[in-house]
């Protein structure tokens, strides 16, 4: 999985300024994706491309359980969100619904990443290799059920 | 051998627990307009049925106008929503208190108000503040659509077993009615962060626990969330009990229940978490947050921090508060009480209980809200509206020049017309001060129920310590 990275430095970045609650009206998803991220960075839309990933600090995905947020993002055309940690219920839809891969990374990676950057994630090896750096770091591998459902894609594909 | 309460509860749900996953059935499920048609969607498009719409109960609180009921809804998109309910609801047999219904409110306040919310039991909704039931000694998980659909088509959650988070505040608080539970809860996501509670569930204890009411420990659970937790429980007592009476879903067999939850659901003595955390409530203050999230607060005698000191030395912390200040347009240094606010909102499933209305009346009663303040009352359900009015609070702040509404989500999260305008300043005693969150642009300064009401009358923030609330 190749993309190039949009990256945000900054931690807690909350559901609410992902995808906006009076957008939780919304029910494509073609025209939610027009709002993701929407509170933080009005542009996003413009410039993210099919393939994209995000880079953030802490906490991504924090506050509402609205699935509009993994959704929106997914349907903008981004594969994953590489952060240094995850709220724990953004986790579960990104997962359950198959919408993107919420990959956890730690700080070296996360400074040493810049915007633009251009990454290719291997998930059978937890390994993330900057093509732009040409660098190679490591993702923390995915609980077990997390990797069983992520490969089945998504929870109602999921058969134990 | 020992169990805490959460292990006994998760025990007793275990459906299949094999290869690092738990299947746990869930007991009650509430849904909503905004995170059930997706689901509901998915069951059509899959020719399932729902597995219990016994156990299975709707309403509409989202977006729902909070003015005038008879009139139609305005906003189009909203009506698609709630329509969308009423036509699932019917379709697949689920109870729906609906706008028009005496039973309507927020979820998580109509919940434990029509008993439908029980000790020990399991529940789950698709929002993430479904923390607020276990306050009841419920285990309560917020969740999103996938697992709304998943629950519906099999009344089971698939879930990998949450840490154990005891915390304990103990002491008496000076002056419980100018420092609530909301003070109590903002204290100690402060301390521990809105990370601190991640991929646990917390266990509230101690003698300042004991002592709350039941609306008031809902209060606590409800911001476990803030904190990152996946669900907060209190253990039931006499209070739980004596609440849970009587009310339009408890259960015939209620009494002997009770002897049961009597018995069992507690932590054991010399059960072990996997964290801990103490907190003495004996020197807690009045809080107001002054960021853009709900760990960014401070004691009302407090100043606007310099985002060096705020950020002691890590410097994404004090990006993070450079950032908020930005937004919030506050200058370091400023006192608290300092600061002008445009709005009041006192509402949301985090503080629209009577008895946070009894407690705000008090401050407001034969006062006027400034006369640069609109401030708005909106209850948390159709019966606190109507028992509110029984009492005459609903005289008490329209008289003082607020805004008496329906029951409904509202302004926590800026789902209806009940927003705030670009730069305009909230105090707000709902649950989330992220940017937008009330209305693009919007400034939220999260406090409690009286602080809230003292901000009306004054035109900025007091410390209601100084009020005589007796």
């Amino acid at each position: 999985m190749k993309g190039s990275i949009i990256k945000y430095e900054r931690d807690n970045i909350d559901t609410d300024v992902i995808l906006p609650g009076p957008y939780l009206k919304i029910h494509d998803y073609a025209e939610l994706a027009k709002h993701a991220m929407e509170g933080l960075d009005k542009d996003f839309h413009k410039r993210v491309k099919p393939g994209d990933f995000i880079v953030a600090g802490k906490n991504f995905g924090c506050g509402s359980s609205r699935e509009h947020a993994p959704i929106a993002l997914s349907y903008s055309g981004v594969k994953a969100v590489l952060a240094l940690s995850f709220a724990r219920i953004f986790y579960r839809n990104a997962v359950d619904g198959a919408f993107l891969l919420p990959i956890e990374i730690d700080e070296s990676a996360y400074h040493d990443i810049s915007d633009g950057d251009s990454l290719e994630v291997d998930i059978s090896k937890n390994e993330i290799k900057n093509l732009t750096k040409n660098k190679v770091y490591k993702m923390k591998p995915f609980p077990e059920l997390i990797g069983k459902i992520i490969e089945a894609g998504g929870l109602f594909n999921y058969k134990p | 051998m020992s169990k805490t309460l959460f292990e006994k509860i998760w025990d007793s749900h275990i459906v299949v627990d094999e290869d690092g996953r738990s299947l746990l059935y869930v007991d009650r499920h509430l849904i909503h307009e905004v995170t059930s048609p997706q689901a509901f969607d998915g069951l059509r498009l899959n020719a399932r049925k729902v597995r219990r719409p016994d156990l299975t109960f709707a309403t509409m609180d989202h977006n729902v106008p909070t003015s005038d009921r008879s009139l139609p809804i305005l906003d189009q998109t909203s009506s698609v929503q709630i329509k969308a309910l009423e036509r699932n609801c019917k379709e697949f047999g689920i109870t729906l208190f609906d706008i028009h219904s005496p039973n309507q409110g927020i979820v998580h306040v109509i919940g434990p108000e029509l008993g439908i919310t029980l000790p020990g039991t399991t529940i789950v909704c698709g929002d993430s503040h479904t923390s607020t039931h276990g306050a009841f000694g419920s285990l309560a998980f917020g969740i999103g659509t996938s697992d709304v659909e998943h629950v519906l088509a099999t009344q089971c959650i698939m879930m990998e077993k949450p840490k154990t988070f005891e915390i304990k505040i103990q002491g008496k608080r000076k002056n419980p009615h100018a420092v609530t539970a909301k003070d109590i809860i903002m204290s100690i996501i402060r301390k521990i962060g809105t990370a601190g509670g991640t991929g646990t569930v917390i266990e509230y204890r101690g003698d300042t626990i004991s002592e709350l009411t039941m609306e008031q420990r809902m209060t606590i659970c409800n911001m476990s969330i803030e904190a990152g937790a996946r669900a907060g429980l209190i253990a039931p007592d006499e209070k739980t009990y004596q609440y849970l009476k009587g009310r339009k879903y408890t259960p015939n067999n209620y009494d002997e229940l009770v002897n049961d939850w009597r018995d069992n659901l507690k932590t054991d003595s010399g059960a072990k978490f996997d964290k801990s955390f103490t907190l003495s409530a004996e020197n807690i203050a009045p809080q107001v947050s002054w960021g853009t999230n709900p760990a960014m607060t401070d004691d009302v005698t407090g100043s606007i921090p310099f985002p060096d000191e705020y950020g002691k030395g890590n410097p994404e912390e004090v990006k993070g508060a450079t950032k908020a200040l930005q937004y919030m347009d506050l200058k370091p240094g400023t006192p608290i009480v300092n600061i002008v606010i445009d709005r009041v909102f006192i509402g949301s499933c985090t503080n629209a209980r009577l008895g946070d209305l009894i407690e705000a009346s008090k401050v407001v009663q034969g006062k006027k809200v400034s006369s640069k303040v609109r401030a708005m009352v909106v209850p948390g359900s159709q019966l606190v509206k109507k028992n509110a009015e029984e009492m005459g609070l609903d005289k008490i702040f329209k008289d003082a020049g607020f805004e008496w509404r329906e029951s409904g989500c509202s302004m926590c999260l800026g789902m209806n017309p009940d927003i705030l305008a670009a730069g305009e300043r909230c105090a707000s005693t709902s649950n989330r001060n992220f940017e937008g969150r009330q209305g693009s642009g919007g400034r939220t300064h999260l406090v409690s129920p009286v602080m809230a009401a003292a901000a009306a009358i004054n035109g900025h923030f007091v410390d209601v310590r100084e009020l005589d609330l007796n």
